[in-house]
């Protein structure tokens, strides 16, 4: 595709969405519908061993409906369960395919090569888990008798008289509960993270209870999904896991670049 | 555990927003400012009424009862929708999954195109990220409050 004729830089010619970068070997994502209303077909551009996933964008509309998130995501875990895969953040937008060639797959795709070799067969797993609120609560009320006091005192009182109360209540749970988040995300890592080539935590916001990323070889996939499940059952009726995946390397990326030692 | 499909939204915007190679780094020149509007994905703000719903939900908890009862509409959703995620082995979800879930997190029914950049709250949810070191919130109305951001492409967008 190297030999597409450049376009006319207009203000109605489509542009090109990029998604990712794949191996010039990668199967060509027929089926993938790209971003974009009405959506528009996701073709490989191949250059030097290396392809990029793009589709044609109209440069004038704007990018970010549900929609769009979701083919973002879709193209590229779709073919990431095929094909090793460089995912590039939403909203990439360059002027046409001979762009793409020539000033993202020409210069840096020596570095591509070597990130997609270096991340191989393996894929990510989000896992992510919520509290069972009412458990968690009672967890903390029976560990710290303070809070618990102050939980009986206030419920005596009326709203007015106890507003200052509730507030450092609310506040106390608050503390407690990110306490737990981190202490569980903790666990989760250390347990699961031996049976992957790499672990990420994200960090941790409000309604969820644990989340983090694991970068799994294909290999160890059962093993990893098995222990998955073993911690599900360990913490069910307090934390409600979930398991994403396999899912393109979406927070493992910018170290396969980094050690790949390029990048721009 | 459930395995449900990344289509649910949340999970789709927790997953793909601000992770990714930047292409901004690599193609410069042939760029195209493309107006994102992106979805705030983790507006929590630790404030006093955050902390009122947290004493009204320890207050509310009845320790002779089943952990789960007395607790705010958020405890229900979530234990409907636990009940129904036990889709273990199956890699692609049960599509009640993704609905439960956007029900449970935006507060209605609808997890198609809805009014998710209807919202013409202009937050920057980067920098309340950063400021912010509580982030807790029990609620059942949005946690992920869609804000309308017009960020060109080409804006430089800081690393994680």
């Amino acid at each position: 595709m190297n030999s597409a004729i450049p376009r006319q830089t207009g203000e109605q010619d489509p542009a090109c969405y990029v998604y990712g970068v794949v191996s010039d070997s990668a199967p060509e994502p027929a089926a993938a519908q790209g971003v974009g209303d009405p959506p528009a077909p996701v073709v490989l551009v191949r250059h030097r061993g290396v392809a990029a996933l793009v589709s044609e964008v109209d440069p004038t509309a704007a990018l970010g409906s549900p929609a769009d998130l979701r083919a973002h995501a879709n193209v590229l875990d779709t073919v990431a369960q095929h094909a090793p895969t460089l995912p590039f953040r939403f909203g990439g937008v360059v002027r046409d395919v001979q762009a793409v060639t020539d000033e993202l797959l020409d210069p840096f795709g020596d570095t591509f090569a070597a990130a997609l070799e270096d991340l191989g067969d393996r894929a990510q797993f989000a896992v992510r888990g919520e509290y069972r609120q009412g458990a968690v609560l009672q967890e903390i009320l029976a560990a710290r008798p303070d809070i618990a006091k102050l939980n009986e005192q206030t419920k005596e009182l009326s709203e007015e008289a106890g507003h200052y109360q509730r507030v450092q209540l609310g506040e106390m749970v608050a503390r407690e509960m990110a306490a737990r988040q981190q202490e569980d995300t903790s666990a989760l890592i250390e347990r699961l993270a031996p049976l992957t080539a790499a672990a990420s935590a994200n960090g941790v916001s409000a309604d969820l209870a644990v989340d983090a990323a694991f970068l799994v070889d294909s290999g160890r996939r059962r093993e990893f999904e098995a222990a998955v499940e073993e911690l599900a059952h360990d913490w069910a009726g307090r934390i409600d896991l979930r398991l994403l995946g396999p899912l393109a390397p979406y927070d493992f990326v910018a170290d396969l670049i980094e050690q790949a030692g390029g990048g721009p | 555990m459930a395995r449900p499909s990344p289509s649910g939204l949340v999970d789709v915007v927790d997953l793909i927003l601000d992770k990714g190679l930047v292409i901004d780094a690599y193609v410069r020149v042939s760029l195209v400012g493309i107006e994102l509007l992106t979805i705030d994905v983790r507006v929590v703000v630790a404030s006093v009424d955050t902390y009122l719903r947290f004493a009204e939900a320890v207050n509310r908890l009845d320790l002779k009862q089943d952990p789960e009862k007395g607790l705010p509409d958020l405890i229900q959703d979530m234990q409907e929708g636990g009940a129904k995620k036990k889709t273990t082995g199956a890699l692609e979800g049960v599509g009640d999954t993704v609905g439960n879930m956007i029900d449970r997190v935006r507060g209605h029914g609808d997890d198609e195109d809805d009014d998710l950049t209807d919202e013409d709250e202009d937050e920057d949810e980067e920098d309340q990220e950063d400021e912010e070191d509580e982030q807790e919130e029990v609620e059942e109305e949005p946690a992920r409050r869609p804000a309308r951001r017009r960020a060109p492409a080409q804006r430089k967008r800081r690393e994680r």
